[in-house]
């Protein structure tokens, strides 16, 4: 590493509609270093990633390549100017040969046809160079995920990057793949090529990482190298002492068992998940965006089958892994995209309330319209919607009174269990007091409720007890009294694993192992 | 990988296995099928069908639809044979007016497929229904300008190129030789460098398999795209053409259809809507089905209104096969 600087960025601010993404954040890497990015979810990094490879561009601040200031406009600019994003989404093309999509848009030529013959010796020869192991006649879709990558980190070579942008790349590797990736990585900062990497998993962080720096809530919050900080210390950053929200909590004693969960596994994301559910309880379910929460809420719903496992309703087992059966046995989902999967957004207010109910409401076939409305009514006022009437259609709704309308629907359907999905996402804060005070009134009258959040406040404020999920395992059941967000954010990220099984010795340092 | 039987049904395309299969039964039924003038009959019978399909695998590879090549393929007939037609009746010869009557057909399928590829690529509108509009435009201008009849043309040397050769060459096996066989071959051969050793044919993959990853990889994702349609008509105008050779008329209404064929015949040749799976060598073999299912219904005397029901199931069932068959050889990776 030497220290001259590849790519700057100073008061970097970025606004969408609603949110502050980006607050005066500054960012710099140095030649042949690989950052790291660290921040909780929504802090900030992939906004602050797409600014630095042209996808947005900041409202305010600067942007300086070897200490040319530039405006990066356009992914293609960014590219030419030597920055290189790895999506996890790869941006192959799947039935084409690897050597094509390495020289894609850049093929070279001979007698104005392709010529295949250097195409193949030239990808060939820039695989060796990063110790790659790839035949470069296969199609894309022949290669596993790693070899994939491979081929993208060597596509972004051969245009001559200098800065390469890894977003959470081992996300879905082996570990053995995420070895032979550490190692082409070092290769390239040997090479003077400067990494960004983006990553959650505080152990590979520690192994792979020369500078760190720390984003929260769109906010810079430090910059360190690797060899300064200890666990707990980037824990710390990322956690911050935000300004303490309030919580109204109501304990109910915790009644029968409602739902479990027995060793539920699909093969892919969720793997021998056990848990349970009690009358009169909230129970919130925590851990990282792609930890596998949403996976697990929609195969218990049954939207999603699962290989193995069983679930219990009531103390019965169920019959058939079916979203309709588990609708009418009293399980309801208040989705995260509650837009797209929640609602009808087209459909008015009281169309949305009483779908899932139709067959209860109406066993006679035709459906009334005149009940349909008094029905739709009554949850308009018993949830506050602020609606001018029951035949406005749902998508010139705000964002709270539109997930009060999926509460009203599965109140309708009489449910007893409710699976809420990133509840208060993108809602303000009075409509968001209201579905908290909801969710009491709901486990007050018996109900069971499971929250999915990445809002550690919420999930703390709101939970009697807390599962953690991490790659799609519940690493840890925290009762409310010993919920910490350090506690969440250790188990989600993988610090314990981090401090007990240190790869290099001598690059990590902990309280708890010093 | 050991050979075994598995990997041997993996390397076999399910189309060829469809022909087999069919041929199999057929020859059964009566044994008159599987004869060689049968067999060459089998293969002029279908090698306008062949160009066209060309085109449609072309449009499906950059992950659109292209609707209105049946309607090109008339037009350009109609043109070509109209203009050829006025020339000769004010005196050109029948060479000039030959080469006058394709140039215009082949404008002809050039410009419709410019304004179907300027819609879909510039315009941002869905191919489907781009190219339902240009059908309509496409077989209306067909009907007004051959008076809703056929216009009838004899011009030897057109006619040249619709016919088997031993009408103008006096060797032996020439009757199993055809101009529109040869034609077919030749835009085959063209089509398969285009697609398989130029940036153009690389590009309508990379776009069909992940549009915004070649954008950002630097293709002219918009140029690419409208330039396939323009391909895809000046290859509708050729069959257009050749079937004019052929029947030396053009209908106003003999591409009607087509285009469900053409379509029809990329899908069964493995060619896949999405992700720019697939290839030219298997619409031979998906045109091949079809035209060997049509014949064989004729041969063993399946009556003609009964015909299109049949070869519309076989071509239902054949890529049920192909799926299957690729779900089944994707689970083998």
């Amino acid at each position: 590493m030497d220290d001259r600087i590849l790519i700057e960025a100073r008061g970097i601010t970025k606004t969408f509609p609603g949110v502050r993404a980006l607050d005066n954040v500054d960012f710099e890497l140095r030649a042949g270093e690989t950052h790291i990015l660290l921040g909780e979810n929504g802090a900030g990094k992939s906004t602050l990633m797409k600014i630095l490879s042209g996808a947005y561009s900041p409202d305010e601040g600067e942007v300086s390549i070897d200490g040319q200031r530039v405006e990066l406009f356009d992914p293609r600019v960014a590219q030419r100017m030597g920055v290189s994003i790895i999506y996890q989404e790869f941006n192959l093309i799947p039935y084409m040969d690897v050597a094509q999509n390495i020289f894609l848009g850049r093929f070279p030529m001979k007698c104005g046809l392709l010529d295949h013959k250097k195409m193949h010796a030239d990808a060939e020869a820039l695989l060796r160079s990063l110790n790659m192991h790839v035949d470069t006649h296969a199609m894309i879709v022949d290669l596993t995920t790693a070899e994939q990558q491979m081929v993208e980190v060597a596509k972004a070579l051969s245009i001559k990057s200098k800065i390469l942008i890894m977003d959470e790349p081992t996300s879905s590797l082996s570990e053995r793949e995420t070895e032979q990736l550490f190692s082409t990585i070092r290769k390239l900062n040997s090479q003077g090529i400067g990494i960004i990497y983006i990553s959650h998993r505080l152990q590979e962080i520690q192994e792979v990482g020369d500078r760190i720096t720390v984003l929260r809530d769109g906010q810079f919050v430090g910059r360190k190298a690797i060899h300064e900080v200890t666990v707990d210390d980037l824990v710390g950053m990322m956690v911050g002492h935000s300004v303490k929200e309030m919580f109204e909590r109501d304990p109910q004693p915790p009644g029968a068992e409602f739902l479990r969960v027995e060793n539920l596994s699909n093969g892919k994301r969720l793997h021998n998940i056990s848990i349970s559910l009690h009358s009169g309880e909230i129970v919130g379910l925590a851990g990282l965006v792609g930890s596998g929460r949403t996976d697990l809420a929609r195969a218990v719903f049954g939207v999603d089958a699962y290989a193995s496992g069983q679930v219990y309703l009531f103390g019965k087992p169920i019959s058939s892994q079916s979203a309709s059966v588990m609708v009418e046995q009293g399980v309801s989902l208040l989705p995260e995209d509650r837009k797209n999967h929640g609602l009808a957004l087209i459909l008015p207010v009281a169309e949305n309330i009483v779908v899932s109910s139709l067959d209860r409401l109406f066993p006679r076939l035709f459906v009334s319209k005149d009940k349909e409305r008094s029905v739709a009514m009554q949850y308009v006022e018993q949830l506050r919607i602020a609606t001018p009437s029951t035949s406005r259609l749902a998508q010139y709704l705000s964002g709270g009174n539109q997930q009060k309308v999926v509460l009203a629907k599965w109140l309708c359907t009489k449910a007893k269990i409710f699976i809420f999905d990133e509840p208060t996402r993108g809602i303000d804060v009075g409509a968001k007091a209201e579905i908290h005070a909801f969710m009491n009134q709901l486990v007050k009258e018996g109900a069971a409720v499971l929250m999915i959040s990445s809002e550690l406040p919420e999930i703390i404020g709101m939970s009697d007890r807390i599962y953690v999920m991490r790659e799609g395992r519940i690493v840890a059941e925290i009762p409310h009294a010993e919920a910490t967000q350090e506690r969440i954010i250790e188990f989600a990220m993988g610090a314990d694993e981090a401090r007990k099984t240190p790869r290099q010795a001598g690059t990590i340092r902990t309280r708890t192992s010093v | 990988m050991k050979p075994n039987t598995s990997s041997l049904l993996i390397s076999v395309p399910s189309a060829a296995w469809v022909i087999l299969v069919m041929m199999t039964v057929f020859t059964a039924i009566n044994p008159r099928y599987f004869t060689l003038d049968n067999v060459v009959n089998i293969i002029l019978q279908n090698a306008v069908l062949l160009i066209l399909a060309l085109g449609a695998t072309l449009v499906i590879l950059s992950e659109g639809i292209d609707l209105s090549l049946g309607s090109v393929l008339t037009l350009s007939g109609v043109t070509c044979v109209y203009v050829m037609k006025r020339l000769m009746e004010s005196g050109s010869s029948d060479a000039s007016a030959m080469i006058a009557g394709v140039m215009v057909g082949l404008l002809t399928g050039t410009l419709m497929g410019t304004i179907t590829g300027g819609l879909v690529s510039i315009g941002g509108m869905p191919s489907f229904i781009a190219s339902l509009g240009m059908m309509g435009v496409g077989g209306a201008l067909a009907l007004v300008l051959a008076n809703s009849t056929a216009i009838y043309i004899s011009n030897p040397i057109f006619s040249f190129f619709g016919e088997k050769l031993d009408k103008f060459i006096d060797l032996p096996l020439m009757q199993y030789l055809s101009m529109p066989t040869f034609i077919a071959v030749f835009v085959f051969s063209l089509v398969w460098v285009m697609l398989y050793h130029t940036p153009f044919g690389r590009c309508i993959v990379a776009i069909g398999g992940n549009e915004s990853g070649a954008r950002l990889s630097g293709v002219n994702t918009i140029l690419w795209k409208w330039m396939v349609y323009v391909v895809a008509g000046v290859l509708a105008a050729i069959s257009g053409i050749t079937l004019a050779a052929r029947l030396e008329a053009a209908d106003s209404i003999v591409g009607v259809g087509w285009e469900f064929d053409a379509i029809a015949a990329a899908i069964l040749g493995g060619t896949s809507f999405a992700r720019g799976k697939g290839g030219i060598g298997g619409t031979v073999l998906g045109v091949l089905v079809i035209g060997v299912t049509r014949n064989g219904l004729n041969v063993i005397g399946v009556p003609s209104l009964w015909q299109p029901a049949l070869t519309g199931t076989i071509i239902i069932l054949a890529i049920v096969f192909e799926v299957i068959l690729s779900r089944w050889k994707e689970g083998r990776r």
